[in-house]
């Protein structure tokens, strides 16, 4: 099995995660960039694990799906509750709080 | 394997505690829903049972759940820091106007800052990878939602979602470092394994920097390290100020914890032969200390310079928190277990006085309703008391003596003029000056700046001031009668399989 | 090793080709009479009461979590489900406290009264 493709699809897509994070403006938006993210270090876990011939590393996947999956349900819990203060989900109007 | 899970429960009875408390607070807090403080008192007890519980742990070194968690000296001295401090923020709780304004929310108030400290118990004594994310999320979820807990007032919820968007990109930066470690171990997810690894066979090192780059990222959030700070002085500024004492204590205890104990087993040179005890040294071609002395270089430089231009008190503290988070990155720099003990004896200090001066701030808020440093003008004379022990844990906080902190400050350069890093050291010591600066200008508007026409003396309860003296007599007892402390952070700097 | 998925490449090319091919002869050489009926959005063949392109209740994005939380705590039960017999008693009651703490979160939400529509 080769290794090299599997990682270098896992890097792109963790890129473009981490890029839609810092660059996009809404919040919803921005959550599903992170979940991309963490979909690219699943797919990295088990392509290593894969050819490593170790389950440990599905193991770690498993996890790391629930961790995301509450992660999501506490961002869009967060979202709501911004959203019923201000109506906007735009990140650029959160702005009350700087330096 | 049963057997086995057996044994190690009974090592685990403070974390087991600590998770049926947090069931039973919520249970209870849904069947007499007229009567929230109700669970807040089973939370407390809860949390002061797992101290007990703790306590009895002591100088056990022990690995249990095949390997997953380490219960040693270093582990139970953070549990204990930790759990003092979850039991000093329910207390403050019970006086805090803003919690006790949303009165019907105390349920999940006070569940989930078990849930956080459960979290919390479990980072420090983390061995393994996944235990690692598992916990610093428990954490971290808990936490999200505390920060956002006066869901009406708008910087509350706006604090909340700066700090799980931060929070969610950081752990999947480290995940992203993890998984990588994980492949160039080839599959290796416990600490002690990926040491054998790296020792045994050299890795490409340019992959072995990315990766644990980004699992600094993880847990620098944590601690709040210059550059992945940006979540820190707004979220201590939206968050309720007891929520904010805590972060800025436990939750950058467990992170040191975890960035320890992580680095020191991972990431050193374990078959070196014939180096003096208590020194360690890196693996061949990864110094990994240069980048924690860099990182320390920066946050308390950023911490001190920037905490001169505020305003707020609470954001005030929390780049002084940042600050603190750089003095403490030193200790883990200059690679020794004298190192590691002065962090630990900081971290004592650090506990009271920062929760002290939190705790005044919480006071005055209380009354004025305001956290504005103009709002403490001529505080010293319409509440002498508060006024003079707010100087004493800014005193402390600023590293003079007698007080506490001047103890923690002396050990952390102590021993970094031991190894020989006087560089680093004077970076501290100029920084520390700076900190005085501003410091000094809240006492000074305290003490030598008149109230406003209309504002009286400021009257507090008497279970306020005896909690308040719970704070500052540690901080200026230890400044002066310090061995108990010295002796047990050098007891708690020995870990699991280090010798 | 992408050598063996040219034939896929092939047919996935051919699909897309023969597809727009026939669409776009027929839009070139089939008769045009549009009128109101068939311009209008096809909907499971109801008449379109308003446009979908509306805000939605609050309520969804509740039962949406509560869903997501609920739903992905499967994946755990399937590993436990394979490997059972291995596992044996141990295993067993490791689920069930698992369960009863799924349980006792479902009553929290239940008792909030997160579940109730209105």
């Amino acid at each position: 099995m080769e290794l090299q493709p599997y990682l270098l699809l896992s890097a792109i897509t963790f890129v473009i995660g981490v890029v839609g994070v810092l660059s996009r403006r809404n919040a919803i938006i921005v959550f599903m960039s992170i979940e991309l993210m963490l979909n690219s270090v699943n797919l990295s876990l088990v392509a290593f694990s894969a050819f490593l011939g170790d389950v440990t590393g599905q193991m770690l996947v498993f996890f790391a799906m629930t961790v995301a999956a509450a992660e999501a349900a506490i961002g869009l819990a967060i979202i709501i509750s911004m959203f019923r203060n201000k109506q906007t989900v735009n990140i650029d109007d959160i702005n009350i709080l700087k330096w | 394997m049963v057997d086995q899970a057996l044994l190690s429960l009974a090592k685990f009875l403070p974390e087991i505690t600590l998770a049926i408390t947090f069931c039973l607070a919520l249970l209870v807090g849904v069947i007499f829903r007229s009567r929230p403080r109700l669970s807040m008192w089973v939370a407390l007890l809860g949390v002061v049972v797992s101290i007990a519980l703790t306590i009895r742990e002591m100088g056990i070194t022990e690995s249990v759940f095949s390997g997953m968690i380490a219960v040693d000296p270093f582990a139970t001295f953070f549990k204990l820091i930790v759990g003092s401090s979850a039991i000093f923020i329910f207390l403050f709780s019970l006086y805090s106007a803003e919690v006790l304004s949303t009165m019907k929310r105390l349920v999940e108030y006070s569940s989930l800052l078990v849930a956080m400290t459960l979290g919390m118990y479990l980072m420090v004594g983390a061995t393994n990878l996944l235990m690692m994310v598992l916990s610093i999320e428990l954490t971290g979820l808990s936490s999200y939602v505390l920060a956002g807990y006066t869901k009406e007032a708008s910087d509350s919820s706006e604090a909340s979602l700066k700090y799980i968007i931060y929070g969610a990109l950081s752990t999947g930066l480290m995940l992203y470092g993890i998984s990588i470690l994980f492949g160039l171990t080839g599959g290796a997810m416990d600490i002690y394994a990926i040491n054998r690894a790296l020792v045994t066979s050299p890795v490409n090192p340019i992959a072995l920097l990315v990766a644990s780059l980004l699992i600094i990222a993880g847990l620098g959030y944590k601690i709040s390290a210059v550059p992945f700070h940006f979540w820190t002085p707004d979220v201590y500024e939206g968050a309720p100020i007891t929520i904010t004492a805590f972060l800025s204590v436990a939750s950058k205890a467990a992170g040191f914890a975890m960035l320890i104990r992580f680095f020191k087993i991972a990431f050193i040179d374990s078959s070196a032969v014939g180096l003096p005890a208590g020194i360690w040294i890196t693996l061949q071609g990864f110094e990994w200390n240069k980048i924690i002395a860099i990182l320390s270089v920066l946050t308390m430089t950023l911490g001190n310079l920037v905490a001169v231009w505020q305003n707020n008190l609470k954001r005030l503290l929390a780049y002084s928190s940042i600050a603190h988070a750089g003095y403490m990155l030193m200790g883990l720099a200059i690679l020794s277990d004298k190192g590691i003990a002065a962090v630990l004896i900081y971290f004592v200090v650090y506990m009271f006085m920062n929760l002290g001066a939190f705790y005044v701030v919480m006071l005055v808020s209380n009354k004025t309703g305001s956290e504005d440093i103009d709002s403490y003008k001529g505080l010293g004379f319409r509440s002498p008391f508060i006024g003079v022990s707010m100087v004493i844990f800014f005193i402390s906080l600023a590293g003079l003596p007698p007080t506490a902190g001047f103890i923690g400050k002396l050990f952390i350069f102590a021993s970094l003029l031991d190894a020989k890093w006087i560089w680093l050291a004077v970076v501290g010591a100029i920084n520390s000056v700076i900190s005085l600066y501003y410091y000094v200008r809240v006492v000074r508007n305290m003490f030598l700046r008149d109230p406003d026409e209309n504002s009286g003396p400021l009257k507090f309860s008497v279970p306020e001031i005896v909690l308040l003296l719970l704070l500052v007599v540690p901080t200026l007892l230890f400044g002066l009668y310090y061995s108990p402390i010295v002796d047990f952070a050098n007891a708690s700097a020995r870990m699991l399989g280090v010798h | 090793m992408l050598e063996s998925y040219v034939p896929i490449f092939v047919m996935i090319a051919g699909g897309v080709i023969f597809g727009v091919v026939m669409v776009k002869l027929n839009e070139w050489f089939g008769p045009h009479r549009p009128n109101d009926e068939k311009l209008s959005t096809y909907e499971s063949g109801m008449e379109p009461i308003r446009s979908a392109r509306e805000r939605f209740s609050v309520k969804f994005y509740m039962v949406a979590m509560l869903f997501i939380l609920f739903d992905i705590e499967v994946v755990f039960l399937y590993p436990w489900a394979v490997s059972f017999k291995q596992l044996g008693l141990g295993g067993f009651v490791t689920m069930a406290v698992f369960i009863f703490v799924l349980f006792l979160g479902y009553f929290y939400v239940w008792r909030k009264g997160a579940l109730e529509w209105d």
